[in-house]
């Protein structure tokens, strides 16, 4: 009965080729505008190290002066003055690990004349970097702990970089230049695809540093430092230019700036805690930490939750493409009673030669099914688009400052994306079929066999 | 056979109702060729919709074959009229889109018959209405008369019990209705029960029995049709 069923559905969708590619339209339409935002809010509240991202926590003490203003939340309070993450990053509780960094820049060089150099962002951190947040190598690894002491000039690269200055080849032992400052080249990441560069607390959506190099190197060469500086107010009384000058009175001073971070086991988190907030009132005893203590640490889910939602305009295009869907699917669901309509004679007929109405159903339900997966397929398709169009406008949006390659896994289906289509393709063609299901299927045959 | 104790139909609207079939008495033997008269609206109509289980009845009892239909659920309704009607409609009914074999195959395809069974039994029906060879025609294809012929196929290739036919050669010219008639009384010869609702008087008294329905009452002319052919000698 099945096959027999499925010819009939399949004969069916042939009788009214206009109405039946207007029904899986109108459905892949709705379905394409909705896929595209889902995914795009897919990846937006996506969480980068996700498998650990309740043990990665970010560091904040309130180190500022007494007459600072009060913060309530997470996101205002200070990054970590130089001070207190070296202190913490000695801390040894087993099973932590910590990482600290900042952003730097330089003209990135390669003994090639012929590659043009150009200037980068460039992130110091440590060597737990690598480990602590995963990130994926194509050649060679991060550095060590030796490194990250004696500050040798040693580089991690992204792919891209690689393409460009070393054709893609395996550039680990090969020379490269920040200014003039030779580095040899450790590793290079293969494509890290998170959603967003959570580690620098920007948690800009897109495109992630190209090069890192040990703090300890950005500090002994005095990198320049692109940071957001919290300082105490007679610490930049004569406007001391920490971006560029004054390393070592930075470094001693009450400024916060590195972005601090402990990958702590769940049951060391208490312990790590209690060790804060007594880290807080020993350093209180120094004269530091002149306010109440307030302390946060905030696992990466946290945070990322905080921004997925902060994201309104999702939120708003969320709104939008349902209550399209659902204009859509009404829609579907007129073309569809008209469909039917039109055959509720040869339902009759199918009836009074012995049909039972849950064989109708059933020829109509896998009618409808393939329906739905064709609304699926083409809505796909039509996501697609709407997803390269939405590319496109962020690539506008930001002025074209960041590549479409580096953003472009943002706006990609992903096989779950694509299952979840087809599923609520085919739910939804489902849904909307049963009230012309139902019409057809209970209208008398008398009616309908009488002599025209 | 067929038997029909005190059923009533009334179609009900908010303002009135409207009573189709008053406590209709009948019974009609297995092998007997029945043919039903009566004027435009009289209940003929809504008689084989009942009798043919595509309609439900308010009151009464009905015995199709033995079987009491009261209270049956649409599945038994449905497998009953598959097994034990064949429909032949005034107009024909046919799917434009299939060939006559696949038309014909359609009540057998839901009684879940194998394919070498509906096979046999499709080419059996073909060669019985005399279009062996249109198998692969579409209906549009044939004649009226033809495709009155197909609608006989497809109701005798399950080889049901009862035949009913409303108005069979309505839409037919006198030559062509002549020979639908005769098929149709070959059909009643091998025993298959017809019921056949018509307009036709000359058709009628073809007929082993003669009932006319008048106001959704039915009265039993077959003394009154022994008369006239008595009267004709």
């Amino acid at each position: 009965m099945f096959r027999y069923n499925l010819s009939l559905a399949l004969a069916s969708l042939q009788q009214r080729p206009g109405l039946t590619f207007l029904v899986i339209l109108t459905l892949a339409i709705g379905l394409g505008l909705y896929t595209t935002v889902q995914t795009m809010a897919f990846y937006n509240s996506s969480v980068p190290v996700a498998h650990k991202s309740e043990n990665l926590f970010l560091i904040q003490v309130d180190s500022r002066e007494a007459s600072a203003e009060p913060i309530t939340e997470q996101v205002s309070m200070v990054d970590t003055t130089y001070k207190d993450a070296m202190n913490l990053q000695q801390w040894q509780i087993p099973g932590v690990t910590t990482s600290l960094n900042w952003n730097t820049n330089g003209v990135i060089n390669v003994l090639d004349n012929n590659v043009p150099a150009i200037r980068s962002e460039i992130l110091a951190t440590n060597s737990h970097f690598f480990s602590m947040f995963e990130t994926p190598f194509i050649y060679g690894s991060g550095w060590g702990s030796e490194e990250d002491s004696s500050g040798a000039g040693v580089i991690v690269i992204s792919r891209a970089m690689n393409d460009r200055l070393f054709g893609g080849e395996n550039s680990v032992g090969q020379l490269l230049r920040i200014d003039t400052l030779n580095l040899k080249v450790i590793g290079v990441m293969a494509d890290w695809t998170i959603t967003r560069r959570f580690y620098d607390r920007s948690f800009a959506p897109g495109y992630l540093h190209e090069f890192f190099v040990p703090y300890r190197f950005a500090l002994n060469n005095d990198l320049p430092r692109n940071a957001r500086f919290n300082c105490w107010s007679v610490e930049t009384q004569d406007n001391p230019q920490f971006r560029t000058e004054n390393l070592q009175r930075l470094l001693n001073s009450e400024c916060s700036w590195i972005s601090f971070w402990a990958e702590i086991p769940d049951q060391q988190l208490a312990t790590y805690q209690t060790q804060l907030g007594n880290y807080i009132e020993s350093q209180k005893a120094l004269g530091r930490f002149p306010r109440e203590p307030q302390m946060y640490v905030t696992h990466l889910q946290d945070q990322v939750n905080y921004y997925g939602n902060r994201n309104g305009y999702i939120n708003t295009f969320k709104m939008i493409s349902r209550l399209f869907f659902a204009v859509c699917l009404l829609n579907a669901v007129s073309i569809l009673l008209a469909k039917f309509i039109r055959q509720s004679r040869e339902v009759s007929l199918r009836r009074a030669l012995g049909a039972r109405k849950t064989t109708i159903i059933y020829q109509y339900v896998l009618e409808v099914v393939l329906i739905g997966f064709m609304g699926g397929l083409l809505g796909i398709l039509v996501s697609k688009i709407g997803l390269w169009g939405m590319l496109n406008i962020r690539l506008y949006a930001v002025d074209y400052t960041i590549t479409a390659q580096s953003i472009a896994h943002q706006y990609q289906l992903n096989w779950l994306l694509i299952g979840e289509a087809f599923l609520t393709s085919i739910l939804c063609a489902l849904l909307v079929s049963l009230y012309p299901i139902w019409r057809v299927c209970n209208i008398s045959p008398a009616t309908q066999l009488k002599a025209e | 056979m067929l038997k029909m104790e005190n059923v009533s139909k009334i179609y009900r609207t908010e303002l009135i109702e409207t009573h189709a079939l008053r406590k209709v008495d009948l019974h009609i033997k297995a092998g007997e060729f029945v043919a039903i008269t009566g004027p435009s609206g009289s209940g003929k109509t809504t008689f084989l919709n009942l009798a043919g289980l595509l309609e439900t009845f308010e009151e009464g009892d009905y015995y199709l074959d033995g079987e009491n239909v009261r209270g049956m659920n649409d599945n038994q309704l449905s497998d009953l009229r598959n097994e034990k009607i064949g429909f032949i409609f005034q107009s024909f009914n046919l799917l434009a889109d299939l060939p006559l074999y696949q038309n014909i195959e359609v009540p057998l395809r839901y009684r879940g018959l194998s394919q070498a069974d509906r096979k046999q039994r499709v080419e059996q029906a073909l060669e019985t209405v005399g279009l062996a060879s249109r198998a692969k025609h579409l209906p549009t294809q044939l004649s009226g008369g033809q495709q009155q012929r197909v609608a006989i196929a497809r109701a005798i290739a399950g080889e049901p019990k009862f035949l009913l036919a409303d108005e069979p050669t309505g839409n037919l010219d006198s030559l062509m209705a002549q020979q639908v008639m005769e098929l149709l009384e070959k059909i009643n010869q091998s025993g298959t029960t017809i019921i056949m609702v018509t307009h036709d008087d000359k058709l009628a008294r073809r007929a082993h029995r003669n009932i006319q329905i008048f106001d959704g009452q039915v009265s039993d002319l077959e003394y009154s049709v022994a008369d006239d052919i008595v009267k004709r000698a």
